[in-house]
């Protein structure tokens, strides 16, 4: 992956020193977007994301994870607060900072009358590559994306979840240093929902660094370093996921069906440890159950009060 | 450099998209002009159908496809962008939004470009004579489709939604014409009219593309109002069109 990074000057910050900086792909300091109508969408938000890492973005509807992303592509400008992209400032050279992202952003459109092949030559080309270099970006995407066959069908043709792909490859174009994707898999069947996870880990093994938001707590999981959640417009927690699992007092889960009615509603029942929950299905005399440790999802719950809503994130 | 490619590539991303649209681009930029050409040259027929008559009528048609290429055509294409999410596409790129602007007046050039030497074409087939002074007739030319697609710009850019924009570019395309005294004499406008109707670009357009087409030369008055308009009109639009929203 060749970046333009490395020429990027560094900048100076207190409490950040030089070595920690170098460390650093994307710092946020005190990051504020109030909206004309006065809506707070986002309030005071730190983070720093780490060169090579995967950071996930998750939070209810409407908790500000899009407005906060598209601060740092530069597309919505912060009431207050610094946004620096491998040390430049995307406040105030927005160009200068794009040159260094891959954005799909959630409602983007392709140009359905053009062919996936002319999509990506274009693009690339759009993104300064020379000619012969935008060719072979555009094959590589292509076959990346398991998009072969459709080189060169016109994209109106292609089923939503290609077109999804499209969008994401199109980011990758250039092999840029960070990606920034706003819910890259919605709307995804499983298997392209998949893939397209495949697409992430290939671009950061060899050393992109991440910023997604996504409605799937799996896809959290499994793709992130670390994970961001965000409720009213507030960062409420940041951490890998150990270390948000570390803020459930009750980690373990048991569920369960009442025995004497076994076609009600699945119960679950939080416990402290395995111990305790093994006293509870002894308590309630329990014969089919199961334990789990706490997952993103109960973590999710209890930082935001709100269960997670599969059916939307499904739909 | 890179500028120029990003603005040949936004024309070849529009073009590409536009090849296979031919039937309405003929439609709005030569078919419906040269009907209406046709059209006032029979409603005059009888009457005093002087040669002088023919090249206004002809005139009169390609302000008409320009003001269809460069407002409802290029305003249809830019809210399509818009709001079909693609501008976005383009807003993530380290692509300068008048870079944007500028390959869709490319394109708008481009397309203004063989409507114009088709109605020609079919000026000369029609008998009417003409001596074209062809360089200042480019310059009209241009001047028109800059004027006339900074007002396109700007209307797609401040457009609520789609619906919105679409109509506002298609009265302003249609009504460009019809107010001004391009298919008929101007004293048999209202008086009130005419003072607005001698304001309208597309006034100065036609009185200019009707001299040139005649192989006059007295078009100062009319390039120098052209002139400011484009200026005003692109100005405008370059403030309008940015990709970061406040």
């Amino acid at each position: 992956m060749t970046t333009a990074v490395e020429s990027l000057p560094q900048i100076e910050i207190a409490q950040t020193t030089r070595a920690q900086l170098h460390e650093i792909a994307v710092q946020v300091r005190d990051l504020v977007k109030v909206y004309r109508d006065g809506t707070e969408a986002n309030r005071e938000i730190n983070l720093d994301v780490r060169r090579g890492e995967v950071l996930a973005i998750v939070g209810p509807n409407g908790a500000g994870k899009t407005t906060f992303l598209r601060q740092i592509t530069t597309e919505l400008r912060p009431t207050a607060g610094a946004i620096r992209v491998f040390g430049v400032d995307a406040v105030a050279e927005p160009e200068r900072a794009k040159r260094t992202m891959g954005i799909t952003p959630q409602e983007a459109g392709v140009f359905e009358r053009l062919t996936v092949r002319e999509h990506f030559e274009l693009f690339a080309r759009l993104k300064h590559l020379s000619k012969r270099a935008a060719r072979k970006a555009a094959r590589e995407a292509i076959a990346e994306l398991e998009l072969v066959a459709e080189t060169n069908k016109r994209v109106g043709a292609l089923s939503g979840g290609q077109r999804r792909r499209i969008l994401i490859g199109l980011a990758l174009l250039g092999g840029p240093p960070l990606l920034v994707l706003d819910e890259p898999t919605t709307g995804l069947d499983p298997s392209s929902r998949r893939a397209v996870w495949d697409v992430i880990r290939r671009a950061v093994s060899i050393g992109a660094t991440v910023i997604l938001s996504t409605h799937y707590m799996e896809e959290a999981e499994r793709l992130s370093d670390r994970i961001g959640v965000i409720t009213a417009g507030r960062l409420i927690a940041f951490g890998t996921l150990d270390e948000l699992l570390a803020r459930v007092e009750r980690s373990y889960r048991v569920s369960y069906r009442d025995p004497i009615n076994p076609l009600s509603e699945l119960k679950i029942h939080y416990c402290a440890s395995f111990a305790e929950a093994q006293q509870h299905i002894a308590r309630e005399l329990l014969s089919e159950y199961s334990i789990e440790r706490a997952s993103l999802e109960d973590v999710y719950f209890t930082l935001t009060g709100e269960p997670f809503d599969k059916d939307e994130a499904d739909g | 450099m890179t500028r120029a490619t990003d603005i040949i590539c936004v024309f070849r991303i529009q073009l590409a998209g536009t090849r296979r649209e031919v039937g309405p681009f003929l439609l709005a930029a030569f078919v419906f002009p040269a009907a209406m050409y046709l059209f006032t040259n029979a409603v005059v027929r009888g009457e005093v159908a002087a040669e002088q008559s023919r090249v206004r009528f002809l005139a009169g048609s390609i302000v008409f496809s320009l003001s269809l290429t460069s407002i409802s055509w290029l305003g249809y294409l830019l809210l399509e962008n818009r709001f079909t999410g693609r501008l976005k596409l383009f807003a993530t790129l380290p692509l300068a939004p008048s870079s944007y602007v500028f390959g869709m007046l490319v394109f708008a050039i481009a397309q203004s470009a063989v409507s114009t030497a088709t109605l020609l074409l079919v000026g000369r087939a029609a008998g009417i004579q003409m001596g074209p002074n062809f360089p200042l007739l480019i310059v009209v030319i241009l001047l028109t489709i800059l004027c006339l697609c900074g007002l396109g710009v700007i209307i797609a850019a401040r457009a609520r939604s789609f619906s919105q924009g679409s109509l506002l570019t298609d009265t302003l395309g249609a009504g460009l014409i019809f107010l001004a005294p391009i298919y008929y004499a101007p004293d048999m406008m209202p008086r009130g009219l005419r003072v607005f109707a001698q304001l309208l670009p597309t006034t100065f357009a036609a009185r200019a593309i009707q001299t040139t087409l005649a192989g006059g030369r007295a078009v100062g008055n009319e390039l120098l109002a052209l002139s400011l308009m484009a200026i005003v009109t692109l100005a405008l639009s370059f403030r309008l069109m940015k990709w970061r929203e406040d």
